[in-house]
């Protein structure tokens, strides 16, 4: 698999404070990965590297094989930088294209971009509106169309949810998981649901420190299923222990189990005895989901 | 490196459109053409009287000669002599104003975040300095134009006269600006104003002419120090039969000193 962005120790400090520490990791095309961390843990300074903004302390950075701004890598990466806005004084349209442009389409080509990425975050209206008669939720949208002009092969997200109604939040990330396929995405949130539905590779950085990188195939020797009830239940983990003496259950929250099996050796369906179980209980189960939540690989 | 002159030009066009399209574009405009009314009708329209007239003309050839600028009486056009005198001095002045934003309200706003995913930093730093100087030799050739129709509303025969010495004129303050505008785009890229790259200008010829006296000082004479002021070339070529090569060289080297710092430092400063 084609390396797109490898990290190699890099560390960034602002004064006395270490932004980041020796952070280093590698990303190839694939499936969408996840940058997960605590506010203040240096996420959008990592992102704001990895886009060539910000030039580490130390260490090196290599997108596409070359530096971040090395001129080939030109049109090659789309960001959504958390901060950044579009100039107050245009139409968006005229900014739109005045980037796809910049990106080697011809005028009319430009047109036909700045339209087809806004038809894709559903803005199609706002065409001729310039950024200030826009709702806040309607700017990010705009944004986020902008990081898509051209089809590029890396995309970086930075908090691309963040403020957006639950409906168009919703729509991000179907559209990130329909161009997922063509287009790697590398998408930083506070939302580990939505990470976990779009992600297999988590990179998880707490004060300046990648604490964990991991992808969805790490857990090779044993399986984890998470049970999640809609009703507390008083007898339901000595009922899921009973399944099999080779398995572990623990209890997570009152709604909550994770059943721990071997990958192989067992010759049960833990997934079909566990909804068995339920249904043989009346009991009301919300998910079960295969594997750890992503919120408990991170944090438990 | 097709694609790299494409995206100079691209930045170039949109800083003309950014200079037409926006209110405060139109109001740099309108103060502009507002000015410059002013000086076609007064001093460009009546220079002739100056120079004609018996009663004025001893007193012209007094205090032009006193600033030894007295070859200017002799131009066949006045008019163009007078625009000559007032655009050599006015327009830096304008330069400095006009191109005061090339890049820093884009880097306040994080939009220069966006441009810099499409085009290399040294292309913008180009791009833009080529659009501010597309815009301010426009500005020139207009009100050049503007006086070259002056003169021969009074006299339709100086008309070619009138031409061929604008030329001279519009090479001349094209010559002129360049060092300015590069000037500006050493400031923003640093500056995160336009308001501040002004400040920076004010302190840059304020300042430093004080710390190079007080050096001179200590150390004795340092004149060349003062070539690094765009415009030092100024009070030497009002007389068009003083100009020299080296005048129009020291211009030249100042913008690209100017850039080429303009564009090391851009390449490491955050965005």
């Amino acid at each position: 698999m084609s390396i797109l962005l490898q990290a190699k120790n890099i560390s960034k400090s602002f004064g006395n404070k270490q932004a980041l520490k020796n952070v280093s990791f590698e990303i190839s095309k694939g499936a969408p990965v996840a940058l997960v961390g605590p506010n203040g843990a240096g996420k959008t300074t990592l992102f704001s590297i990895l886009c060539g903004y910000l030039a580490p302390s130390s260490g090196q950075v290599e997108l596409f094989s070359r530096a971040p701004n090395h001129s080939s890598n030109l049109s090659r990466l789309g960001a959504l930088p958390q901060d950044a806005q579009l100039d107050p004084r245009f139409a968006i349209n005229h900014q739109l294209k005045f980037y796809a442009q910049l990106q080697g389409l011809s005028r009319k080509n430009a047109q036909i971009e700045a339209e087809r990425v806004l038809e894709l975050v559903q803005l199609s209206d706002v065409l001729n509106e310039k950024p200030l008669s826009l709702s806040h939720g309607m700017r990010k949208r705009v944004a986020i169309a902008q990081a898509l002009i051209g089809s590029p092969e890396l995309i970086l997200l930075d908090e691309a949810t963040a403020g957006l109604d639950p409906l168009h939040a919703r729509e991000v990330r179907s559209l990130v998981a329909n161009l997922a396929d063509e287009t790697t995405f590398i998408l930083s949130s506070h939302d580990l649901n939505e990470l976990e539905r779009l992600c297999e590779q988590v990179l998880f950085l707490e004060n300046g420190v990648l604490q964990q990188h991991q992808t969805s195939n790490t857990e090779n020797s044993t399986h984890c299923y998470t049970l999640r009830m809609a009703h507390e239940q008083p007898n339901i983990g000595g009922a899921l222990q009973s399944i099999s003496a080779d398995i572990k259950v623990t209890k997570i929250s009152n709604k909550e189990y994770v059943i721990t099996a071997p990958a192989s050796g067992l010759n049960l369906s833990i997934d079909v005895e566990v909804l068995k179980l339920c249904h043989q209980n009346n009991w009301h189960y919300k998910q079960l989901i295969n594997g750890k939540t992503l919120e408990d690989k991170l944090f438990s | 490196m097709q694609q790299s002159v494409k995206r100079v030009g691209c930045l170039a066009q949109f800083e003309i459109t950014r200079l037409c399209l926006t209110k405060s574009g139109v109001l740099s405009l309108l103060a502009f053409a507002t000015a410059w009314l002013i000086i076609l009708y007064y001093p460009v329209n009546y220079a002739v009287e100056w120079v004609y007239s018996d009663s004025l003309k001893d007193i012209a050839r007094d205090i032009f000669g006193a600033f030894g600028i007295s070859e200017l009486l002799n131009w066949p056009v006045p008019e163009i002599a007078m625009y000559w005198l007032i655009a050599l001095f006015l327009y830096p002045i304008f330069a400095i104003i006009i191109s005061s934003d090339q890049t820093c309200a884009d880097r306040a706003r994080g939009t220069l975040r966006f441009i810099t995913l499409r085009a290399s930093r040294t292309e913008i730093i180009y791009g833009r300095f080529l659009g501010q100087v597309l815009i301010l030799t426009g500005l020139i050739a207009l009100t050049l134009i503007a006086s070259v129709i002056i003169a021969v509303m009074r006299d339709s025969s100086l008309i070619s006269v009138a031409f061929s010495l604008s030329f001279f004129v519009f090479f001349e303050l094209v010559i002129v600006i360049l060092p300015f505008i590069a000037l500006m785009s050493f400031f923003n890229s640093f500056s995160n104003s336009s308001r501040k790259s002004i400040i920076y200008v004010g302190l840059f010829y304020g300042l430093l002419p004080m710390i190079f006296a007080l050096l001179e000082s200590y150390v004795g004479q340092l004149s060349y120090l003062y070539y690094i002021f765009p415009g030092i070339q100024l009070s030497n070529i009002i007389n068009p039969t003083d100009i020299e090569l080296s005048f129009h060289l020291l211009p030249l080297i100042q913008m690209l000193v100017l850039l080429v710092l303009s564009q090391f430092l851009m390449k490491r400063t955050s965005i």
